[in-house]
């Protein structure tokens, strides 16, 4: 208790004071300001209890911001763990080229989301887009277009999805609403899941090798017995956390529906309107801070019920290590 | 033999995802360099495949065309280079010259553009500016804190640690709308303050320090002491240098996330190019040329993208670590 406890308190009290400004303060506004109807330059705002909340489990718009934000949630998290826990494994596995595939797969974690975003749009435009125009020079191949219509396998190829964007036209991947927010969803596990397999394979490196050799004495001979065994459980803190981290970011999805329907919509049909872009919309375009407010709210309960789950997860697991 | 088919399987696998990863980084790199014709229908001059640079053959500037059109008194002062040729004939000489000047190769004017159609320099001095202060203050702020927590006992420790796991749950992101309003109030959006303030703090950065601090042992600290050095100065002067490594993970990661970010510098920058970041810069850069300068957006995406690229293919490990090793708290 001797030395330095007096300058301690200088030392933590900037952070300290911070902490209030960043988070307690913003925390408790949007709490207060979520029950009103407050907007920016109104001198005086009225306690509205629940409506704002009421709209938003109740308006149409509102509907659309369950659906986009929770399809992109569901869509992405599951696969972009599973493609990170499988690129981890197979690097894991493989002798050669290691570190080229890691390589390879983080670039998209670092590089900066916006440009990229753009670049898939122009790939992806209706006419002038590499890919639609590679799909449509495979309706001219016999063999691309017997395949993939189905039509060598005895399928009328009109039935199929690709004779019918062949007769038709190629599909709109941005403007039309059966595929926005697939697409979308689709940048975001690309975009994602190299993140997840670096931590996957920092979770690797811990699964003991004793552990293997002793389900292999125990009669767990095939690859699968041994994933079942012994790298999955060993796996599992690493699960509980990739999990946890990549729901967190999943609710943040932000730049690619601003990159692709930007300055107006969120996508055809509002089919893109995910939860940060409401907030953005209403809090700070439309300058309806009692909505964005009560949005936020809902966005923190998100964070904290995830949180919660995970430590749970967490806190049991304790016992077997 | 079952050994090779299942790796060469592997091997597949892990190839066809590759390409799937780098198709959008191929693309970006070779329509910077390609016509927006080529970029539009894969094809140079003639119906050949544009391949990944393109032909390279000269491309018409139309700005610059328009800016330079021969006008009326630039015939009547030709006149006299040209006897006996009629006004048309002049003017079809004259807007030739303009045409060769204004021409120039895809890849070239690609690159001129990005930093004459838009400030692109201004953006990427904007981006340093930025996340370095944020990083500086970052780390200003979290290694006294972080000491203190880690080594030295005052009332009230635990119970500052316990703000800090607490503020770790609550990203910055959710919470941009109050902090917006805040800044608003102060009247401080569209500034650098605005820019850097809410970042100014990483609880994380103090969390993970006061970690790495906790490996430090004490008896280099009684050293210090010792010889009369002050609790300030055993900061920078020995806790420092022993933390570089978790500093420069730490910064890694702050960096990245905060050239990369485009959420909160579109929350509080509104119109003044002069604070866009080079995120930012790009969206309005796209927006100001709808669908018409595909080359030069692709060279402005490669500019912005470059640096932290480059950084990481030089110091892969180092990368992978830091974010690996920030991600898992």
């Amino acid at each position: 208790m001797s030395t330095g406890s007096r300058s301690a308190y200088w030392f933590v009290a900037p952070a300290i004071i911070l902490m209030g400004l960043i988070f307690f303060i913003p925390v408790l506004m949007a709490l207060g300001l979520g029950f009103t109807n407050y907007s920016l330059g109104n001198s005086g705002f009225d306690f509205v209890a629940f409506e704002n909340f009421e709209k938003i489990f109740t308006r149409r718009s509102y509907e659309k911001m369950w659906g986009a934000t929770l399809t992109y949630v569901l869509v992405v998290v599951p696969l972009s763990v599973l493609l990170g826990l499988a690129a981890a494994l197979a690097i894991n596995s493989v002798t050669r080229f290691r570190d080229v595939y890691k390589t390879i797969y983080f670039l998209p974690v670092m590089a900066t989301l916006m440009a990229m975003a753009i670049v898939w749009q122009i790939m992806l435009h209706p006419t002038a887009g590499v890919i639609n125009r590679t799909l449509a020079s495979g309706c001219d191949v016999e063999f691309a277009y017997g395949v993939l219509s189905g039509a060598y396998f005895g399928f009328d190829p009109l039935t199929s999805w690709y004779g019918n964007a062949c007769a038709d036209v190629m599909p709109n991947w941005l403007g039309d609403k059966k595929y926005a927010i697939w697409v979308i969803c689709f940048i975001g596990v690309w975009q994602n899941f190299g993140f997840n397999m670096v931590l996957y394979l920092a979770g690797l490196t811990s699964v003991s090798r004793e552990l293997y050799m002793a389900a292999q004495m125990d009669g767990a001979g095939s690859a699968w017995d041994r994933f079942r065994l012994v790298t999955w459980p060993a796996l599992g803190p690493t699960t509980v956390f990739v999990v946890t981290i990549s729901t967190i970011r999943g609710f943040q999805v932000f730049d690619i529906v601003e990159a692709f329907y930007g300055f107006g919509s969120a996508g055809p049909g509002k089919s893109a309107y995910v939860m940060m872009f409401a907030i953005f919309e209403k809090g700070i375009k439309q300058n309806l801070i009692g909505i964005g407010s009560a949005i936020t709210i809902i966005f923190l309960i998100f964070v904290m019920f995830i949180t919660l789950v995970q430590r749970y997860l967490v806190e049991r697991r304790v016992h077997y290590s | 033999m079952s050994y090779d088919i299942g790796n060469s399987l592997k091997h597949t696998a892990l190839i066809l995802g590759a390409l799937v990863v780098i198709l959008p980084f191929y693309f970006m790199l070779s329509y910077s360099l390609q016509s927006q014709r080529e970029i539009e229908t894969g094809l140079s001059p003639g119906g050949v495949n544009a391949g990944f640079f393109g032909s390279q053959s000269l491309v018409l500037d139309k700005d610059c065309l328009q800016a330079n059109t021969p006008e009326r008194k630039e015939i009547e002062v030709a006149k006299t280079s040209y006897p006996g040729k009629t006004e048309r004939e002049i003017y079809n000489i004259l807007l030739k010259e303009v045409e060769t000047s204004c021409s120039s190769r895809p890849a070239l004017m690609n690159y001129s553009m990005a930093f004459t159609k838009a400030p692109l320099l201004r953006y990427l001095l904007n981006g340093v500016i930025v996340t370095l202060s944020i990083f500086l203050i970052q780390v200003v702020v979290a290694l006294p804190a972080a000491y203190a927590l880690a080594k030295l006992r005052f009332l009230g420790r635990d119970f500052i640690f316990s703000i800090v796991l607490l503020c770790l749950l609550v990203p910055v992101h959710a919470i941009a709308l109050p902090l917006y309003v805040i800044l608003a109030k102060l009247g401080l959006t569209n500034t650098y303050a605005a820019l850097i303030i809410p970042w100014t703090i990483s609880v994380f950065g103090i969390f993970l320090m006061r970690q790495f601090f906790l490996t430090v042992p004490d008896d280099l600290i009684d050293a210090a002491r010792m010889d009369g050095m002050s609790e300030f100065s055993i900061i920078w002067r020995v806790m420092l240098p022993t933390a570089v490594p978790a500093l420069l993970a730490f910064g890694i990661f702050s960096v990245v996330a905060h050239w990369n970010d485009y959420f909160w510098p579109r929350v509080v920058i509104t119109g003044d190019p002069n604070l866009f970041t080079p995120p930012l810069g790009m969206r309005v850069f796209k927006q100001d040329t709808e669908g018409d300068l595909h080359g030069p957006m692709m060279a402005v995406a490669v500019i912005v993208v470059a640096p932290l690229m480059i950084a990481f293919l030089m110091a892969q490990k180092r990368f992978i670590e830091g974010i690996t090793f920030t991600g898992m708290k």
